[in-house]
């Protein structure tokens, strides 16, 4: 039968056995996180980004890492699958992009910090993750993540299908854009990616954060969508 | 209770209790938002709430141990504490510094990584707080009659835990780094080291409220502290899958976290053997049933909830879901905030001299508030897996699985409010024992029980002979 003592030995060595290959291992862990987290790329704008994300609490709704709070979108990869246009446009006004949507908190960020934020995002989602996040295994009828080459521009993935769906993929805050070139020609399309406020006033749809070259990129695909 | 400065811990119960109330305040906040309805959000918005929920559980936790301790040193080491008014000090500091960060908390004052908000200023006031504490325990062992095992493990555990804080305050520009050591906080606390304290007082409590014989308790007591080590240590890999460590953490992690529930599973073996094999009948059923409760529901909670989603396969699409907020509510009831609950029930008679354990609120209390917080962790794992499914299986916006898990939020909701009618029994059940009163003698009740050995017992063997009850 077991003693008190030989139970105290298992305790103490093991312990100690443990506690020793635990700090060997984050001493080569610590050599290796430069390399896999592309430190190098690491600017002063993307440390001032993170620092401000903490400050601000971010993790307070988000997850980054998978690590955070379960009310808000996964920001790892954020920047690719927004861009940093509709980064920066959620970080200036929330509720521009998901008007009526759960909300985020209203910050007051200068143009500089909006662009730290943004060069940090960049940088977390451009990390060796082991794979995380994982491509959904079951999105059968792929659309954004594994046919974007349907003519889209970039431009459409980030900004698009946040709140609408194409082939049944995207957002649905907005309605499906299957169809819309059968149903809008390019001048109404053109207009409504503009100021959509003057074509239907009381729209939910935002006010994009979009150039000139940008609407005449995105109206050319969208008269190509036909049922 | 043999000795007067033991009365310390009640101010420290009475604490957690306040805290515990409050803490339940925020996450109906959190859960209302989760559900669609977050009215308050310009007020308190989500990270705030959140931020109050989990760092008022932290402190109430820690002021629960430390009460515990106040209570069991003196009585283990068998003399009065080294500093009494060190401890009452030492109180006062402690709430002071938690109210300055909860308050801070909704002036947007904090520092933003998960569990660790508080501000890096009231973090060294936290560890001096801390450490003030650990010295007047120390003292109290060192210079006691005897050294026995139990204080030992429960001294070593709250010593690591204020040393593990220091990590999480290196500070760092590299998200993976921060990450990295933030775990060393997290983890090696709740999976680690707390368990140490969790050993120590569950032993205390087998001790004396079952009358087995000391030896036999603490022999299995380091088994099972043991094992917490073996697996913990090295099980602290299972956060290091997928923040950018390299991938010898997938196996090495995958499987010493996936040995950790034998820790729990000890832990849970071990109580209700000592329940049942226990000679004596003590009075305080209720606090022997807090107590095989938590060895039960720590299991539950952190063992086999804890290892559904460990294992790196898995974990590549549970992680960061609310899968991990299902596992985090019952890890955290049934390991910690049942082992604080268990003691206050075992204590308050004998701070207070007034024996409320046979009213019907006590045993109310423990049934309701475990249904309820069980109906929590299947609301909230219904939710966490359908959003695995959507989300990260199928590749659903974020967004819209919310919007099809909220109905969920409502069944949290309802499970909450049960929990909460729960916490308020108990709640009142503690303010209806009144003040700690009365000299040491009287709470003995005249009785001098044999106080040579373990096995007499200050309550039990007196409640029985003179039924004192209200
Ligand atoms: C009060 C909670 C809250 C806080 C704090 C918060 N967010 Fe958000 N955020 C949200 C919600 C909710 C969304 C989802 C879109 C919506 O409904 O507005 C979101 C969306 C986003 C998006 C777009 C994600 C996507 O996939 O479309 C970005 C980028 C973002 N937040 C960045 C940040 C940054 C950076 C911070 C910190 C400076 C922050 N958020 C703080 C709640 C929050
Ligand atoms: C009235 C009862 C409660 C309600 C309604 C509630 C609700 C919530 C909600 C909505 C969250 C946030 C999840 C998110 O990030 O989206 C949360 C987080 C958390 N709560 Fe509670 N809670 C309650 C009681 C408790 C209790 C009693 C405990 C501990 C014993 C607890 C421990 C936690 C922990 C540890 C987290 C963080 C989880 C994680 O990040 O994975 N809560 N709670
Ligand atoms: C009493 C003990 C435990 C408590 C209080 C506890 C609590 C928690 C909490 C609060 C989190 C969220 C942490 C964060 O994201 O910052 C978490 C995460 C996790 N826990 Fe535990 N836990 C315990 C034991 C265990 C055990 C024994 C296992 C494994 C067998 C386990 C496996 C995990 C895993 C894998 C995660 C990460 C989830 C993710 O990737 O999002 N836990 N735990
Ligand atoms: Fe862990």
């Amino acid at each position: 039968m077991l003693s008190k003592s030989s139970a105290r030995m298992f305790f103490l060595v093991g312990t100690a056995l443990c506690a020793v290959a635990f700090i060997l291992l984050t001493l080569d862990t610590f050599q290796q996180i430069p390399g896999q987290t592309n430190q190098d790329e690491l600017s002063p704008a993307a440390i001032r980004g993170k620092h401000l994300f903490d400050s601000s609490n971010c993790m307070g709704c988000h997850t980054i890492l998978g690590e955070g709070a379960y009310y808000a979108p996964e920001l790892t990869r954020v920047y690719d699958r927004r861009g940093p246009e509709f980064i920066a446009a959620m970080l200036r006004d929330p509720a521009a992009m998901y008007p009526g949507r759960r909300r985020m908190e209203q910050y007051d960020f200068t143009e500089e910090q909006i662009s730290d934020l943004v060069a940090f995002l960049e940088w977390v989602g451009k990390m060796d993750l082991n794979g995380f996040p994982a491509n959904p295994p079951l999105a059968a009828n792929a659309g954004v993540a594994a046919a974007p080459d349907d003519g889209r521009p970039a431009i459409f993935g980030q900004m698009c299908t946040a709140c609408h769906a194409v082939g049944g993929r995207g957002g649905s805050v907005g309605p499906s854009l299957d169809g819309v070139g059968t149903r809008f020609d390019a001048e109404y399309l053109t207009r409504w990616l503009t100021d959509p406020q003057s074509v239907r006033p009381g729209t939910a749809m935002p006010d994009l954060p979009l150039t000139e070259a940008q609407v005449s990129e995105l109206t050319a695909y969208l008269v190509t969508l036909h049922d | 209770m043999k000795y007067e400065s033991q009365r310390i811990a009640y101010w420290f119960f009475a604490t957690c209790m306040l805290l515990f109330g409050l803490q339940l305040v925020y996450g109906f906040i959190m859960a209302f938002a989760h559900a669609g309805l977050d009215g308050l959000h310009d007020i308190i918005p989500f990270h705030t709430a959140r931020a109050v929920h989990t760092n008022l559980l932290v402190m109430w936790n820690l002021c629960g141990f430390m009460g515990a301790a106040y209570f069991i040193v003196p009585e283990e080491s068998e003399r009065e504490l080294y500093w009494p008014k060190l401890a009452v000090v030492q109180l006062v500091a402690f709430v002071a510094v938690g109210v300055t960060a909860v308050i801070g908390f909704h002036f947007s004052w904090w520092e933003g990584r998960k569990f660790l908000e508080i501000p890096r200023p009231l973090d060294y006031l936290v560890v001096v707080d801390v450490l003030l504490f650990i010295a007047n325990i120390g003292m109290t062992i060192l210079k006691g009659k005897r050294i026995t095992t139990t204080a030992s493990v429960l001294f070593f555990g709250l010593l690591m835990a204020a040393l593990l804080y220091l990590p999480g305050m290196i500070p760092t520009d590299n998200q993976t780094q921060d990450s990295y050591l933030r775990w060393w906080v997290v983890h090696l606390w709740v999976e680690g080291v707390w368990e140490l304290i969790m050993g120590g007082i569950l032993a205390f409590l087998l001790i004396k409220l079952t009358g087995i014989d000391r030896e036999i308790i603490e022999k299995w007591l380091y088994v099972i502290v043991g094992l917490t080590f073996l697996s913990g240590i090295l099980g602290t890999g299972h956060h290091y899958y997928y923040i950018g460590t390299p991938s010898y953490w997938l196996w090495i992690g995958g499987i010493f976290s996936a040995l950790e529930p034998l820790a729990f599973l000890g832990m849970a073996m071990y109580g209700i053997t000592m329940a049942r094999k226990g000679g004596r009948k003590h009075a305080n059923r209720t606090a022997l049933a807090w107590t095989v409760g938590c060895c039960v529901m720590s299991f539950v909670g952190a063992g086999f909830l804890g290892f559904a989603h460990t294992l790196p396969q898995v974990n590549m699409y549970t992680h960061g879901t609310l899968v991990t907020a299902m596992h985090g509510h019952m890890a955290f009831w049934g390991a910690y905030a049942m082992l604080v609950l268990a003691i206050i029930t075992y204590a308050m008679p004998l701070l207070t001299g007034r024996k409320l354990y046979d009213r019907p609120g006590a045993a109310f209390a423990f049934w309701t508030s475990n249904i309820g917080m069980i109906a929590m962790t299947l609301a909230f794992g219904i939710a966490g897996v359908t959003q695995v499914a959507l989300e990260r299986r199928m590749g659903m916006d974020f967004l819209a699985v919310q919007e099809e898990v909220e109905v969920h939020f409502w069944g949290l909701i309802l499970a909450a409010t049960l929990f909460t009618l729960g916490i308020t029994a108990f709640i009142v059940n503690f303010i209806q024992h009144g003040l700690p009163k009365g000299d040491v003698e009287a709470t003995l009740g005249g009785a001098a029980p044999d106080e040579s050995t373990d096995t007499s017992d200050d309550d039990g063997a007196v409640a029985a002979a003179d039924p004192v009850e209200a």
